[in-house]
């Protein structure tokens, strides 16, 4: 009795975590947690040497000084870049999860109508132009991952039915 | 066998049998129909992992709904035409129902 109340729940949970909100959620987690990564890595490597006027201000620094200033830069560029990661996973993976429900098939479009509307709606406070720019953008590049994806293995057995 | 006038013989318990069976067999051959129809209108044959994926569930709830209510449009539309041709009453009512 007990164990078919834990399957129930845990089918629910399984359907709960295959419902658009979250997937859109643990997308935007992934996201954010990548941007972090990403950001940390990419403003590392971003040093000002002593050779121009702003990093030689900041060599005359003692080392603890330098550190934490380096330190700063690199947390503060690593939140904007997981906040932009995770806005963008978010987006994407809900208005695809949405579209593919609507349209209740499982194709290329839903990525590609996905990817264009992310990229519409992250470059929309710059204007009309840069939103159907960033729109074809994210787009087209959606379309090329999801074609690697699902490009048919050379391998017979893995498609039984042809 | 009721001897009051104006009702019907109850069914005996042979015919009570067959019409259970015939029952099983019409929703055992509506299962199989709706399987069959659903599985071949939602499922593309490229079998590239084994979870339905949400638009092929999407489809699937679609697809039987809609099995399901044009079962019974068709059955009440079927009722209401037997129904007049009945009232019709004769070959030429009958004739007058399905020529429409």
């Amino acid at each position: 009795m007990e164990r078919k109340l834990i399957e129930g729940f845990v089918e629910q949970m399984q359907l709960a975590m295959e419902s658009c909100p979250a997937k859109s959620a643990i997308s935007g987690v992934m996201g954010f947690g990548l941007g972090g990564m990403f950001g940390l890595f990419m403003s590392s490597m971003r040093y000002d040497t002593p050779l121009t006027a702003q990093g030689a201000e900041i060599s005359k620094l003692p080392v603890a000084q330098q550190l934490r200033q380096g330190f700063k830069e690199m947390g503060r560029a690593s939140w904007g870049s997981a906040k932009n990661f995770g806005m963008v996973g978010m987006i994407f993976a809900g208005t695809e999860c949405a579209i593919e429900g609507f349209r209740a098939k499982n194709d290329l479009t839903n990525g590609v109508a996905a990817g264009c509307i992310t990229g519409g709606a992250l470059a929309a406070k710059a204007g009309p132009q840069a939103a159907a720019v960033g729109c074809a953008g994210f787009a087209a590049f959606s379309a090329a991952i999801d074609y690697y994806m699902r490009m048919p293995s050379d391998d017979p057995g893995n498609d039984p039915v042809m | 066998m009721s001897f009051l006038f104006g009702q019907r013989p109850q069914p005996s318990s042979a015919e009570k049998i067959a019409a259970a069976e015939s029952e099983i067999e019409m929703v055992s051959d509506m299962y199989n129909r709706l399987v069959e129809t659903c599985t071949r209108k939602c499922i593309p044959p490229t079998y590239r992992e084994a979870d339905l994926n949400k638009g092929e569930s999407v489809c699937l709830d679609r697809c039987v709904a809609k099995f399901f209510e044009v079962n019974v449009k068709v059955s009440e539309k079927m009722q209401g035409e037997a129904a007049t041709t009945s009232r019709a009453g004769g070959a030429g009512g009958m004739g007058g129902g399905f020529g429409m």
